[in-house]
């Protein structure tokens, strides 16, 4: 699988327009040939492809990813690794903060059905879901950081400040909030539609006529199996959250794996991406094991290939 | 529930937000996005490798020489005062009396480390080609250095500005192969200039410290910083915040801090001439006729006034600087009726009719998609159907620059820029036959004799007072023959705080160098 | 509409179930609401070069980011275009764009899915491991690759946002099957040897249909914005096309966002509207379809 996502990336990178050399010049002031000729011996592009993939695969298999293009002298894999605290850190509180608040808020919607709160709830998810998210992290930057400057404009730590936990948080919380608006507006839709559909299943309606009050009803019978697409919904959004908001982490200049990977191809740096790339593969692939144990621990019946 | 993590963030910001930000720092501070905008190379930390962010490296390496503020003439920096030989073939410097960051001293010995270093290919120098006269380099004491030159070279000093002094006591022990994958460059390097490098946070900031015993006096603040934005649009956010002091801005948001009283906007010219290339290789605009008609048909003047709010020169050729344009040019104002009539003429129902041509981009600011469409607009107006398409700098290259034969219909028409200035030999890569890739970056394939001779007339004129005069042709031969619709010099925009006080920057191509005097700026 | 054969409905009128259908979503107030808007939109939309004064192309230097006046109802861009005409030609793309490719990646998405979940384990295992390689490829490689090979416009964007699309579809439908897969009505179609065109479309199709209206009311606002996203790499509906987008991206620019707001809140005004008209109507259909819902 990995080996297959690799070999998928190599053939798509080489297959895209430019090399890190083009990513290299700047068109407004050319570089001689010669110039050009130092670069690509400097940056060893000279040999065959199927050549390159057999050797950055060998190094591969033992742990070796070889060299960034781009930043001179820094290995991949540590270069890569270093990504995943910030990424998980940012996805992490967003995620949290949008599970907490997409499940409450589904919920409450699904039985309070088409009452006005529902009605709100649903035009605010809907304001949530049609903003792009360049345009959600920009707003929230205009206003939060610029008009009432109540958070800082970008990056993980103030500059120059030696490192401490409340400066990282004070970093952390406007991204994560508005990375949240997203994903809880989208939790909450498909929490709403799977609590709707399952509360008119025979088993809550049998656990009703016996008599089980309303709230436990829901709680307890209804809510369990109104999980299922959920827990696949969150599974996938963790995988792809893995990868890094691109443009929050673009905007507030946040150190994670969606910056490095923008970077890096924007530079057509092939060793990052390559690494970049398969670290996530890992991640998704556990993510999504992951999300079957979660089936089966909310539905036994569901065995587990 | 925007409403509800609006309230959270408020709620968690109080409590644990703003302490923090509202610490004083007590060193005095200035920091910025001195690697913001076309002039900057960010993550980039060798300067031999730079194609860019001389301005931030110039902070704490030196060169030996170095373009004044404006721009406008050479002056010494590690050399005190230079000397020229009659035959223009020996550069005689006395230098100053310097200590590197490390405390050792600064000798001739680091200047011919350096100059041999960046000659050598091995090192990945991006100046080796450009070095390529330098015969010999010689020390004779420990503050004179004196370069010979295997024949004259009129943009040697020029080309010396981008040279800066690395030390040879750090150096010297790295085989020149491991320097351009070495990591001292972004750890721990050790330069000459105001500033000494402290630390870099990966893709965050990097961090300098004054450096006390600099012969130009102590630095007025303790720290300078230069914080890393994927966007200027971040930047220019962090600029309003506070939280950095200087940034280079876009064209529009210039305007918007104009009437702002605590910022103060630097305005200076791009030396960068933006045109529309026109593929030789294929068969649309071959004819004269069919160029005249497209420079007639873009009114230049409306979108420099309402697009660029004045603030940019149209341009007849490749220049616009004064001494390098003749009298007499042809204006090519605005007349969508002759430009027709041109086409008529020329026959364009045969050659292309109303068929759409790609007009291709590596400008992907909010401004350029701006221009693109007033173009369009315009060209649609006499019967040429452009279609603009903006990708990035790498996709940009790979479909131009590709070696043999590149599909030539990807780039018929192509919006870009091509730096003029101060040296106007800078656009001989781009119009001089000799030029046609993989030799140079004629990326339009454009064979024309004449214009190929002036510029080589240009490129060996060893008598400085005839210099101007051989530019000016190459610009009246452009004027004439229109390898390009040259569409004009804009300016370009860096917005400081009120609270710096002495700060100096310019919009110079590739960041410079030039003497920003990094020592003198201070903050209230 | 499986669970027909086990609980038949109590026929109190004699009208036929597609007739109730049709009623009971007429009856929905908020579907009707959806049906108010929808419908003026794609007429007005589909209609406006009749019209309207102005193209949506069509520049005017001499008034630009001019605000919402009599003559441009919703103002002027950068380079003097009327942002009224430029909404409704983009509204004509940015719908066309996200229809088509929420119905392809429907199909995809729902056809992997189900066949994972009834094709039996080797099948499950080797589907979600492709779905596994689709998510895990970063979109924006993806993306430049298919900028140089599809190019801009139309087609190959409905193209790029439907393959960007699918997996997360495919996962949920699984997920549901998995746990329908385990029913005694599917189990018992099974013992009595139903093939598998059968399983998907008499009792998969039938169980998912809400999963697939949420993810096709959802995706439709996705996809504009998807489109938003290429048409900056490069691809997409190249600018200075007009699409929903496209006009949204201009809030790129800090001017635009702060000083201009007509300029993109319009069109994001109209995103949200559609998108959520499109999920009131959905919500009524699955509401109207469902035979339980007279029930209750």
């Amino acid at each position: 699988m990995l080996v297959a996502l690799s070999l998928l990336i190599f053939v798509l990178l080489r297959l895209a327009p430019g090399d890190p050399i083009d990513a290299y010049i700047n068109p407004s002031v050319p570089m001689s040939a010669s110039d050009l000729e130092t670069l690509r011996d400097r940056l060893g592009l000279d040999q065959p492809l199927p050549l390159q993939y057999f050797g950055w695969l060998r190094a591969a298999l033992s742990g070796d990813f070889g060299y960034s293009i781009q930043r001179s002298g820094v290995r991949v894999l540590p270069l890569v690794m270093e990504r995943i605290g910030p990424t998980a850190l940012l996805m992490g509180m967003g995620l949290a903060i949008a599970i907490i608040v997409g499940i409450a808020a589904g919920i409450y919607s699904a039985v309070r059905r088409n009452a006005w709160p529902d009605i709100a709830m649903s035009v605010l998810s809907f304001i949530g879901i049609s903003s792009p998210a360049f345009l959600s992290a920009l707003l929230g930057l205009y206003f939060f950081s610029v008009l009432l400057r109540w958070a800082p404009s970008g990056g993980m730590q103030t500059a120059g400040a030696p490192f401490s936990i409340a400066d990282v948080l004070a970093h952390l919380i406007l991204p994560a909030c508005l990375l949240s608006i997203g994903h809880a507006a989208l939790i909450m839709r498909y929490m709403r539609a799977s609590l709707l559909e399952v509360l008119n299943q025979d088993y809550v309606r049998t656990a009703r006529a016996k008599g089980v009050r309303e709230f436990w009803v829901i709680i307890k019978h209804a809510t369990r199996n109104a999980l299922l697409p959920v827990i696949t919904l969150i599974g996938s959004t963790v995988g792809i959250a893995v990868g890094g908001a691109i443009f929050l982490e673009s905007v507030f200049n946040w150190p994670g794996m969606g910056l490095l990977l923008v970077n890096a191809v924007g530079t057509r740096d092939y060793p990052v991406i390559m690494g970049a790339t398969l670290v996530i593969g890992v991640c998704v692939i556990l993510v999504n094991i992951l999300t079957d144990v979660a089936y089966a621990f909310v539905d036994p019946r569901i065995q587990v290939a | 529930m925007r409403m509800k993590t609006i309230a959270i963030a408020a709620a968690l910001l109080l409590g644990t937000g703003l302490p923090t930000i509202v610490q004083a720092q007590s060193p005095k501070t200035i920091a910025g996005g001195f690697d913001v905008g076309p002039g900057g190379f960010p993550k980039n930390f060798n300067p031999l490798v730079a194609t860019g962010g001389f301005t931030w490296l110039s902070t704490y390496f030196e060169p030996l020489v170095i373009w004044n503020a404006g721009l406008t003439e050479l002056e010494g920096d590690l050399a005190k005062n230079y000397t020229v030989s009659g035959d223009q073939l020996t550069y005689t410097f006395n230098l100053v009396k310097e200590t590197w960051h490390d405390g050792k001293p600064f000798t001739s010995k680091d200047v011919k480390f350096t100059i041999e270093l960046a000659k050598n290919k091995a090192s990945g120098s991006l100046l080796a080609a450009r070095l390529g006269d330098v015969a010999s380099v010689e020390a004779p004491d420990d503050s004179t250095v004196i370069i010979k030159l295997s024949k004259p070279n009129g943009s040697f000093l020029s080309i010396l500005s981008q040279v800066l002094i690395l030390p040879e006591h750090a150096l010297a022990g790295m085989p020149p192969e491991s320097l351009a994958t070495s990591t001292w460059w972004s750890t721990s390097p050790v330069g000459t200039g105001p500033f000494k490098f402290k630390k870099y946070v990966t893709d965050q900031y990097v961090e300098l410290a004054a450096d006390d015993d600099y012969r130009g006096g102590k630095p007025k603040v303790d720290v300078l910083i230069n914080r890393y934005f994927e966007s200027p649009a971040a930047a220019v956010a962090a600029l309003r915040a506070g939280e950095i002091q200087f940034t280079y801005v876009e064209t529009d948001d210039a305007a918007s801090f104009k009437t702002d009283t605590s910022f103060k906007v630097i305005e200076g010219g791009s030396y960068v001439v933006n045109y529309i290339g026109l593929n030789q290789k294929v068969d649309l605009f071959k004819d004269l006729k069919v160029r005249q008609a497209i420079i007639y048909a873009i009114d230049r003047n409306a979108i420099i006034e309402s697009l660029y709010g004045g603030a940019a020169k149209p341009a007849n050729c490749g220049y616009v600087a004064p001494q390098l344009v003749p009298e007499g040019l042809e204006t090519y104002a605005y007349d969508p009726a002759k430009a027709k009539a041109l086409l008529t003429e020329a026959g364009w129902d045969k050659i292309n009719g109303d068929k759409p041509i790609t007009l291709l981009t590596y400008y992907g600011s909010p401004q350029a998609a701006n221009v693109m469409a007033a173009v369009q607009s315009m060209l649609a107006q006499v019967g040429i159907n452009v279609v603009p398409r903006v990708v990035d700098t790498p996709t940009y290259n790979g479909i131009v620059y590709k070696e043999g034969t590149p599909d030539w219909s990807a780039f018929p028409m192509v919006y870009a820029g091509l730096q003029n200035g101060p040296n106007p030999a800078g656009i001989n890569p781009g119009l001089n036959k000799s030029q046609i890739p993989p030799a140079g970056f004629n990326t339009m394939r454009i064979e024309f004799d004449d214009l190929s001779a002036a510029f080589d007339k240009a490129l060996g004129e060893t008598d400085a007072s005839k210099l101007d005069a051989a530019w000016q042709d190459v610009c009246k031969v452009m004027n004439k023959d229109l390898p390009w619709a040259t569409l004009w010099v804009a300016n370009r925009y860096g917005v400081a705080s009120n609270k710096l006080k002495d700060f100096v920057w310019t919009p110079a191509p590739a960041g410079g160098p030039y003497a920003a005097h990094p020592e003198m700026w201070d903050i209230q | 509409m499986t669970v027909v054969a086990i609980y038949p409905p109590v026929a109190r009128k004699t009208k036929g179930p597609l007739r109730r259908a049709l009623d009971r979503f007429i009856e929905n107030r908020a579907a009707r609401a959806g049906l108010l808007i929808v419908i003026p939109v794609l007429i007005a939309v589909m209609t406006y070069h009749w019209w309207w004064p102005y193209a949506p192309n069509a520049i005017d230097l001499k008034a630009m980011n001019k605000g919402p006046s009599a003559t441009h109802w919703l103002g002027s861009d950068g380079v003097g275009r009327d942002v009224f005409a430029r909404l409704l030609q983009g509204g004509r793309i940015s719908l066309l764009v996200a229809v088509c490719s929420v119905a392809i990646s429907i199909v995809i998405g729902f056809l992997v899915g189900a066949i994972a979940s009834f094709g039996g384990r080797v099948v499950d295992a080797t589907a979600m491991r492709f779905v596994d390689l689709a998510m895990t490829l970063p979109p924006v490689i993806f993306l430049l690759v298919l900028a140089s090979i599809a190019g801009t416009g139309i087609a190959p964007t409905i193209l790029v946002i439907s393959l960007l699309s699918w997996p997360v579809l495919s996962r949920m439908v699984r997920a549901r099957l998995l746990e329908l897969r385990e029913r005694d009505f599917v189990v018992a179609a099974r013992g009595m040897g139903a093939g598998l065109p059968h399983l998907l479309f008499r009792h998969g199709l039938p169980n998912c249909i809400d999963i697939l209206v949420v993810y096709a009311t959802l995706q439709i606002a996705n996809a504009i914005l998807l489109e938003a996203g290429l048409s900056s790499l490069g691809l997409g509906i190249a600018p200075p096309e007009a699409s929903w987008g496209n006009m949204l991206n201009l809030a790129r620019s800090t001017v635009v966002l702060e000083q201009y707001p007509w300029q993109w809140m319009f069109p994001g005004a109209a995103l949200v509207l559609t998108v959520l008209a499109i999920n009131f109507i959905g919500d009524g259909l699955r509401d109207a379809f469902d035979p339980r819902s007279d029930l209750s």
